[in-house]
């Protein structure tokens, strides 16, 4: 027989230890057990729970616990929409939600940046340098672009020039 | 507490991953957004750079151009947007192209006042038709009749190259 521990089908010795094996199994399982160590101590812990499982016995219910029960459902079923909201954030540990709200601020911040890259850039000293001349000649264009453009300046093309 | 850890994982990773990509989207977006023009990169460039550059012109010249920009700066956005998209596309069009807008333009602005209408009202009557039709028009003997040969030119010109609508 393969170890049932080595094959990880430890369901088998479980059923062993409750008994729940047809003879033949549960013999193969006892040859089995008599040449593996480990199964052999897999089983005897398994026996020793069986058995304070047999001997415990539930500690007794008081007299009011259903009164109790019953109140406690009703009060979680009064909670305002709020108080059910906050309630699921409550237990949660501070150290859990930083990390929470700094993925937040960073997604916000990444979002942002992606739509509006030009807000958050500084000035890139040294970096894109336009000559002052450069600079003219796009005034100049864009003058006239604006001036011929728009309707309401064509007929008056100096008086509101860049 | 692990499914937490791993969902911030996760999603620092992916906006990581969008701000690694910001540049990438940029070059997505339609070439007017990502429209800069000098005075745009100007605009970008420090206090003490600009003023360098201004210095190796006359100071009356300086001058002029610090003025012009602020008077740009102030434009309304909208206005500085629509200007923006339409001179992205005057940059676009071939040197010569944008030598003949020029020239037009200037043309046009010399005309008398009471030709200068008429011929805007020709170019924006134009420029709404189909291209069979405007070519049709263009080489109507109504249209010789109505516009002297250097009218005709302007309008030719400024109807096939100038950017954008014109309002």
């Amino acid at each position: 027989m393969n170890c049932p521990m080595e094959h990880r089908k430890p369901e088998t010795l479980v059923a062993y230890a409750a008994g729940e094996l047809d003879g033949e199994t549960a013999a193969s399982i006892e040859r089995h057990l008599r040449v593996c160590p480990g199964c052999r101590l897999w089983v005897a812990e398994q026996a020793a729970l069986w058995k304070t499982l047999d001997i415990w016995e539930a500690p007794a219910v008081s007299a009011d616990f259903d009164r109790r029960l019953y109140r406690r459902v009703a009060g979680e079923v009064r909670l305002s929409w709020w108080e059910r909201l906050t309630r699921t954030l409550r237990p949660m540990p501070l150290r859990q939600i930083l990390p929470l709200a700094a993925t937040a601020c960073l997604l916000l911040i990444a979002s942002f940046l992606v739509q509006q890259p030009d807000q958050l850039a500084p000035p890139h000293p040294g970096a894109g340098l336009v000559r002052a001349d450069q600079v003219e000649r796009t005034l100049d264009d864009l003058e006239l672009l604006r001036q011929f453009g728009a309707g309401n300046q064509v007929e008056a093309p100096h008086a509101d020039t860049m | 507490m692990y499914r937490v850890i791993l969902s911030c994982g996760w999603a620092l990773i992916a906006a990581l991953t969008a701000v690694a990509s910001e540049s990438t989207v940029v070059a997505e977006k339609p070439p007017a957004q990502r429209a800069r023009n000098a005075i745009d990169r100007w605009n970008q460039m420090s206090p003490e750079e600009r003023e360098r550059e201004l210095a190796k012109l006359p100071p009356e010249r300086a001058q002029q151009i610090r003025e012009r920009i602020r008077r740009y700066n102030q434009l309304p956005p909208w206005e500085k947007q629509a200007l923006r998209e339409r001179y992205q596309k005057f940059a676009q069009l071939p040197p010569e192209k944008q030598e003949i807008v020029r020239r037009s333009v200037r043309a046009f602005r010399d005309l008398p006042v009471d030709r200068r209408g008429l011929v805007r009202e020709e170019i924006g009557r134009l420029r709404a038709l189909p291209e069979g039709q405007r070519n049709a028009r263009l080489s109507s003997a109504e249209f010789r009749s109505q516009f002297s040969p250097p009218e005709r030119q302007l309008i030719r010109d400024i109807t096939a190259y100038f950017p954008g609508q014109l309002k």
